[in-house]
């Protein structure tokens, strides 16, 4: 493989990587939050993605406009997911059970079935079929630098990426609010002594980790140039799979890996046909569970 | 002068265990206090997590038909030992020795299938099943537990693991909610359940993890009267606890750590006027 | 005598199955014998699921193995259905240890994901290795089940797919029962309340989730034989996440744990979306809605380890001092 190859394959395999790791970090901080696979993650990157589609076609406006509309359509999204599908069961304030396994049971099974809804609601109004983003938003307009050929939605998955995770770590390091997703991450109870409202967290988790996820969606759906229902099921799982493989608690760890994921799927088309690339990813998941059972980037904790 | 005659006593314990077990890998050295063979060893048992030394070169040993304590205030080592003891954790150095043979890198259930029983501090019974099934379990870890005996050649196992289950519920007192829900059970009778749990595979050794947390002081006296009967019938006990009143009243002998070291191995008279023990308990004890 | 009770339930779904095939619907046949194949699957996730408290994502690739094992057997080796029957379940245990294995050492989330992440493996496998399972294509001409001595009673081809469903169905069922009513069940549901505990006890935790895990792959390549047998064609598609997703709605639905429940669940769920059929399009929106309904207000779901059913059994018990345990 001759190096503009290779840094075509790397610039590819970074933007799907980022994409990915901008679905991973909500999946993330969710399970931080409340120790529960949100089952319906994915749904809310093909709800950004059908949103923006509205929006465009609907208002048709600039670019930035599009992504900051899609921003709250993610967000609000967000908001209502926690409200149908994670609330209800919380009827307990403790620990014991906010973290408790028949919830945790409960509550995988409730996103997955609002995901179901989402997903045949979605196909209802829209038919199985792609839809085509109009041909002036599409982000398929290549750049040369150098020998390499990248399109501008490379450069604006890369850009808004860095934003979003700048600003996500700005938001967790240095808001309020992230010290207290940080703070209820790690310890419920102790963040309920202090007088953080464990509530309002939870849902300003989702929207954030929401928002990240329909960014995504759109962004993805620009870049290839169709969009789908289903589209949101294998980001979703890829997602599930570099938090795990990061180490459950870590979104840090789960950026990381689904970089890792994106770069070794795009790279494996060199070599294999496009139905084996998701091999790769799953294979990296065995490979990483067998050499780190509690994912690369775990804290270790000792068991009392 | 009590107190100058506890130190030595008490080195003497550690200075005996430890040369009792330098001397010979499979040692049958007798256990200080009783003529018995020694069941379980503590050879410098230290347990690090990253920077702090829960248990720091603990040396003690538990003879057949002892009925030994384990105390110290809270985050002396107390559970952080026992988890070395029953293979939940590995020490960090040191050995602990059942019988003469190194439990280093057993399994939990390996060590369990030694002899070694156990309950938990916080009960953890199975809530979603009958008491007599939770017992049941206890039997079971004791037999082969293959998936077609449930088709053909299981009935002497079943009639063996459904003879022990009901002779301990009957022990424990519990026979008459046999067919409860553990999740149903009042915490004393939890209590009951946990201990009836370990019972039904026979241990030669039963180590009871703060069994008198959240008793009242009647609750506590038939605990102990019942912790009495169970060494009457052969079982050597070590008791983990917090709770200076049982240990004193029915411990044959008495382990103090504080701060993950062993500060005193001695009778409980002795241990009750050991000014190290004292001042690690100052404050925080009612009157032993 | 609550447990006879249960027993006269699958008899009595079993009579008005087959009675309902005898009404020569032949689009209800159908529906029958499909709704009998996810009774097998349904319970075998259960026993692994909800019995020994391994949340399995990834079953519906083993259904495939097993259909595609019994599919390849008799399309290419020209085995009848009654030597493929036992292979697909041998053949779907063996791949279903050779890729437990590696995750034995993995607690709960981790063993859910990397189930999930083996379903999706052995999918892509079924898709793409085009030598073996002839890809998307998938395979065709599967040949029917055949009873010897059938046409003599004068059995319709679809009588007999019936019967014979219906039998392995019950046999399946029975010897699931017997597993999980044991004091090896007891074991496996010790795994479930508590793993850590159980091992403490001295179970071999290690080897009875592998135990668990054959078991339950087993009877999942059985239904994927009879699935084969009685379709007459395969193809990936039928053996997604979603359709693992389905086979644990089914599960959850029944409630995890018990048997019966399955059975119920498999019952609901294959009938349902049928009786919807009306609705067209609204019909998985409406199996959304009943999963999401029945997980709010019946968490543990129909008939889950502690029930109404259960609690009618209590009562009907004897003494509890004679009565207070299982005769095994």
């Amino acid at each position: 493989m001759d190096a503009t190859v290779f840094l075509q394959q790397l610039v590819n395999g970074l933007s799907i990587g980022l994409v990915y790791a901008l679905v991973a970090i909500g999946f993330t901080l969710i399970f931080g939050v409340l120790n529960v696979v949100n089952f319906a993650h994915g749904e809310v990157f093909t709800v950004g993605a059908f949103g923006g589609l509205l929006v465009i076609t609907m208002l048709a406006p600039p670019l930035w406009v599009v992504l900051l509309l899609v921003l709250l359509i993610g967000g609000f999204s967000g908001f209502a997911l926690e409200r149908l599908a994670f609330r209800p069961f919380r009827r307990f304030a403790d620990e014991a059970s906010l973290k408790s396994k028949a919830m945790r049971e409960a509550t995988l099974l409730s996103s997955l079935a609002v995901s179901i809804i989402v997903r045949e609601l979605l196909e209802l109004k829209f038919s199985g079929e792609m839809q085509t983003i109009p041909q002036s938003f599409l982000l398929q307009s290549p750049i040369a630098l150098g020998p390499v050929l990248i399109t501008d939605g490379n450069l604006v998955i890369f850009g808004s990426s860095a934003l979003m995770l700048g600003a996500l770590q700005y938001i967790l390091f240095r808001t309020r609010v992230g010290m207290a997703i940080r703070a209820v991450s790690n310890n419920v109870l102790g963040a309920q002594f202090v007088g953080i409202d464990t509530n309002r967290t939870i849902i300003a988790t989702f929207v954030v980790g929401s928002l990240m996820g329909g960014i995504a969606g759109i962004m993805v759906g620009l870049y290839q140039g169709a969009i789908f229902p289903h589209m949101g099921f294998e980001p979703g799982i890829k997602a599930f799979v570099a938090m795990v493989m990061g180490g459950l608690s870590s979104p840090g760890g789960a950026v990381i890996c689904a970089l890792i994921i994106g770069v070794s799927e795009t790279f494996a088309t060199q070599f294999v046909s496009d139905g084996w690339k998701a091999l790769v990813s799953y294979g990296f998941l065995l490979l990483t569970l067998w050499f780190f059972p509690s994912g690369i980037f775990a804290t270790r904790k000792e068991k009392m | 002068m009590a107190a100058t005659l506890a130190m030595p006593s008490a080195s003497a314990v550690t200075s005996a265990a430890t040369s009792a077990v330098t001397s010979a890998a499979t040692s049958a050295a007798t256990s200080p206090f009783t003529s018995a063979t020694p069941l379980l060893v503590l050879d410098q048992v230290t347990r690090r997590f990253g920077g702090l030394v829960a248990v720091d070169s603990v040396s003690t040993s538990v003879g057949e038909g002892e009925l030994v304590g384990l105390i110290g205030p809270n985050g002396a080592g107390k559970t952080t030992l026992f988890n070395c003891i029953s293979g939940v954790v590995p020490p960090s150095s040191g050995q602990v020795r059942w019988r003469g043979q190194p439990l280093a890198g057993m399994k939990p259930y390996q060590i369990a299938r030694l002899g070694i029983g156990r309950t938990f501090q916080n009960l953890r019974i199975f809530p979603n099943m009958t008491v007599f099934d939770n017992v049941s379990v206890g039997a079971i870890g004791r037999e082969p537990n293959r998936p077609w005996s449930t088709f053909a050649g299981g009935r002497a196992e079943a009639a063996r693991i459904s003879a022990v289950s009901e002779q301990v519920l009957e022990q424990v007192g519990l026979a008459a909610v046999a067919g409860e829900l553990a999740a149903n059970l009042s915490y004393g009778k939890r209590k009951m359940l946990e201990i009836a749990r370990a019972l039904a595979g026979r241990p030669q050794l039963l180590i009871l993890d703060e069994p008198a947390a959240g008793l009242n002081d009647t609750e506590t006296a038939e605990l102990a009267a019942f912790i009495r009967r169970l060494r009457a019938d052969g079982t050597t006990v070590l008791l983990v606890e917090h709770d200076m009143g049982l240990v004193m009243s029915i411990c044959t002998r008495v382990v103090v750590l504080a701060f993950g070291r062993k500060i005193a191995d001695d009778v409980p008279e002795a241990v009750k006027r050991n000014p190290q023990v004292i001042e690690a308990y100052l404050g925080t004890e009612e009157d032993a | 005598m609550a447990r006879h009770l249960n027993r006269w339930l699958i008899l009595a779904l079993v009579v008005v199955l087959v009675g309902l095939s005898m009404a020569n619907k032949s689009y209800l046949n159908q529906v029958a014998i499909t709704t009998m194949i996810f009774i097998v699957l349904t319970a075998s996730l259960n026993y692994v699921t909800g019995t020994a408290g391994l949340l399995s994502l990834g079953h519906a690739a083993f259904f495939g193995v097993g259909a595609y094992a019994a599919a390849l057997l008799s399309t290419k080796a020209g085995w009848s259905f009654w030597f493929t029957l036992p292979a697909a379940g041998v053949i779907t245990a063996a791949i279903g240890i050779v890729v437990a294995l590696p995750t034995m050492r993995l607690v709960s989330i981790y063993f859910a994901v990397a189930t999930l992440g083996i379903g999706e493996m052995l999918y892509v496998t079924m898709l793409n290795w085009v030598g073996l399972t002839r890809g998307p294509m998938g395979i065709r001409s599967i040949p029917a089940i055949e009873l010897p001595g059938a046409k003599a009673l004068g059995l319709s081809s679809t009588e007999v797919s019936m019967l014979a469903v219906a039998l392995v169905m019950l046999a399946s069922l029975w010897a699931m029962h017997r597993l999980s009513h044991s004091f090896y069940g007891n074991s496996l549901r010790a795994l479930r309340e508590d793993d850590a505990c159980a091992d403490a006890m001295g179970i071999d935790i290690a080897r009875l989730k592998l135990e668990a895990f054959a078991v339950s792959c087993f009877f999942a390549g059985i239904a994927g034989a009879l699935f084969a047998h009685t379709t007459g064609y395969i193809s990936p598609e039928s053996f997604r996440f979603g359709e693992s997703i389905l086979v644990l709605s089914m599960a959850v639905i029944g409630g995890l744990g018990s048997l019966y429940g399955s059975v119920i669940g498999a019952v609901v769920l294959s009938v349902l979306p049928e009786a919807l059929r009306e609705l067209g399009s609204f019909r998985m929106i409406v199996v959304g809605l009943v999963l999401f309904l029945s997980i709010l207000f019946l968490p543990r779901g129909l008939l889950g380890e502690v029930s109404a059913l259960d609690l009618v059994r209590r009562q009907l018990r004897r003494a509890p001092a004679a009565g207070g345990r299982r005769r095994w």
